[in-house]
């Protein structure tokens, strides 16, 4: 179980930008952390994954805690070893190299070399088309197959928890679909908890069990996967649709805004 | 044409040297984005290092050259671990000033612990000449071509088939997304520092066995820096063929310019080179086209 008290996070030691953050993640729970841009959720990733110190930013207040032991201000490579891994936003393939080797980057850390091609074999049967491109430059791949390669280099980890930052970004639908699809397969198989960033918010819905929204660096309001889906706040402002479940009509929209009921 | 075989021969090999020396500079650029300065100053300690080994303590050649590689290992190791790890996350250009530094220091350790300017090694080749065609050459060059082409096999493997040359590859292209894997980069960047040394070490060896150890290695290193920039800063196999072009342009163009014009002119044809390259192709023959300031 992963879980986040009141975690603050600064960036060069003076701006702010995580505001008293908490969050839960059972073991094999899939989670989803929604919100718009800069509401604070890839920092909340980083902030657990160890990797804000590249970046110059710190947690600096509150706790990080997996299964009982402390993670607060770990670096990376400590995280990693937890079996916590992190898949960065956009795509980062290493472009130089081909569909295997990016794979295999992902499992370095594995010492069990007969597990490891065994997950190799089990990542080409989530992503079948990854086994047909295995010896093509990762450069060259569609975004989606590019997308593939991400969520399936994070799987060769091994992960205990594993920390998707916008799988959907740039997507077209049916491939989001697919990769949804296997992100699910694979926590349910085995029983592996994924914390999900997301803007797509539906989509992110449609697999996750319990959901967080997030908006200026602070939980504004948390729920599971349905109770969300049906909250009119998320509906209207996330999903673009109005109370009736219709998409929304701008010819009825006033030019005053609607005040979001949590702030 | 004996005399134009004569230098082809020699050019050909001493460029294979620059290339195995520019590959430690292409392995520490790729993995890490510094331009290593310290290269020459490198193949100096390890040379005199060499020197210290095989002469003055009078170890059998078998006991004294891995000693030198143990040793230019360690140094590679000390240089990351002190100078440069402090500095990750700082603007390049500081880390890159910083090899300049270690390059000065090293230097001056050089000429406090040997205070002679010239020495010469032992033979660690047979000494009769061979006759290839017309052309004598002597078994030190062809030496060192072996040598340097069983290394370049060995790495390219190494590259392409080992775990961590495949993971030294990842961060050359996104040191962040190998962090997020849960990979340690300072270890990587360390081992690329020991590789780094390793070859300028065996680098220097060669290149001492050639010509006598002289402050004049420190050029080497510059020379190695003229082959990287012809090849491309990023490019292992950049630096595989501008190595022989390099030793090719120096020697057979030294060799027939020197009686024209003056002796020496052989050393700047290789920056000639390099002015011409910035010009025509800034990324060099096999670099990656992109914008780099040093």
């Amino acid at each position: 179980m992963l879980e986040l008290s009141n975690v603050e996070v600064s960036y060069l030691g003076v701006i702010r930008v995580l505001h008293g953050v908490s969050l839960r993640v059972d073991d094999g729970q899939i989670v989803a952390l929604l919100g718009a841009n800069g509401a604070g959720k890839s920092t909340t990733l980083k902030a657990i994954s160890g990797l804000l110190r590249s970046e110059e930013g710190e947690v600096t207040g509150g706790s990080i805690e997996w299964r009982g032991q402390k993670i607060t201000n770990r670096n990376a490579e400590e995280v990693g070893k937890l079996g916590i891994i992190q898949a960065l936003e956009g795509r980062r393939v290493f472009e130089h190299l081909n569909t295997e080797e990016n794979l295999l980057v992902g499992a370095y850390q594995r010492r069990d070399r007969s597990a490891v091609r065994d997950d190799l074999e089990m990542v080409y049967q989530y992503f079948p088309s990854l086994k047909e491109l295995r010896r093509n430059t990762a450069g060259y791949l569609s975004g989606g197959e590019q997308q593939m390669l991400v969520v399936g280099r994070a799987i060769m980890a091994s992960p205990q928890l594993l920390m998707l930052d916008e799988p959907s970004l740039g997507l077209a639908p049916m491939m989001v679909e697919e990769i949804y699809g296997i992100i699910r397969r694979f926590s349910r198989e085995h029983e592996t908890s994924v914390l999900l960033v997301e803007q797509n918010v539906r989509v992110a819905l449609g697999i996750a069990d319990y959901g967080y929204v997030m908006e200026n660096g602070r939980i504004v309001l948390d729920g599971s996967a349905d109770f969300l889906k049906h909250n009119e706040d998320v509906r209207e402002f996330y999903m673009g649709l109005s109370a009736t479940g219709t998409r929304k009509s701008y010819r009825e929209v006033k030019h005053y805004k609607r005040r979001k009921r949590w702030l | 044409m004996a005399e134009f075989g004569q230098f082809a021969i020699t050019g050909v090999t001493v460029g294979m040297v620059y290339a195995l020396i520019a590959l430690g500079f292409v392995l520490i650029w790729k993995s890490s984005g510094v331009a290593n300065l310290t290269l020459g100053q490198l193949v100096l300690v390890f040379s005199w290092f060499t020197y210290g080994m095989l002469v003055q303590a009078g170890f059998p050649v078998w006991l004294g050259m891995p000693l030198v590689v143990l040793f230019a290992v360690g140094v590679g190791w000390l240089v990351e671990r002190i100078a440069l790890r402090p500095l990750i996350g700082q603007p390049i250009l500081s880390l890159i000033t910083v090899t300049l530094g270690v390059a000065f220091f090293i230097e001056g350790m050089v000429s406090f612990i040997w205070p002679k300017s010239v020495a010469a090694l032992p033979r660690l080749f047979p000494d009769e000449p061979v006759h290839v065609g017309a052309a004598v050459v002597s078994q030190e060059y062809l030496w060192a071509a072996v040598i340097s082409v069983v290394l370049f096999v060995l790495l390219t493997l190494f590259f392409k088939r080992h775990r961590m040359g495949i993971v030294m590859r990842a961060v050359a292209d996104d040191q962040m997304a190998v962090q997020a894997c849960g990979i340690p980069v300072a270890q990587i960047f360390s081992r690329s520092w020991m590789f780094a040394c390793a070859l300028a070490a065996v680098g220097g060896v060669l290149m001492s066995s050639i010509g006598g150890i002289t402050f004049g290695l420190v050029e080497t290193g510059l020379k190695a820096f003229s082959v990287v920039i012809l090849g491309g800063l990023d490019s292992f196999l950049g630096a595989i063929v501008a190595g022989p072009i390099i030793g090719l342009a120096e020697n057979v163009g030294g060799g027939y310019l020197t009686p024209l014009t003056w002796p020496g002119v052989r050393e700047i044809i290789p920056f000639v080179i390099i002015v011409i390259v910035m010009f025509i192709r800034p990324h060099g023959l096999f670099g990656e086209r992109r914008i780099e300031r040093i």
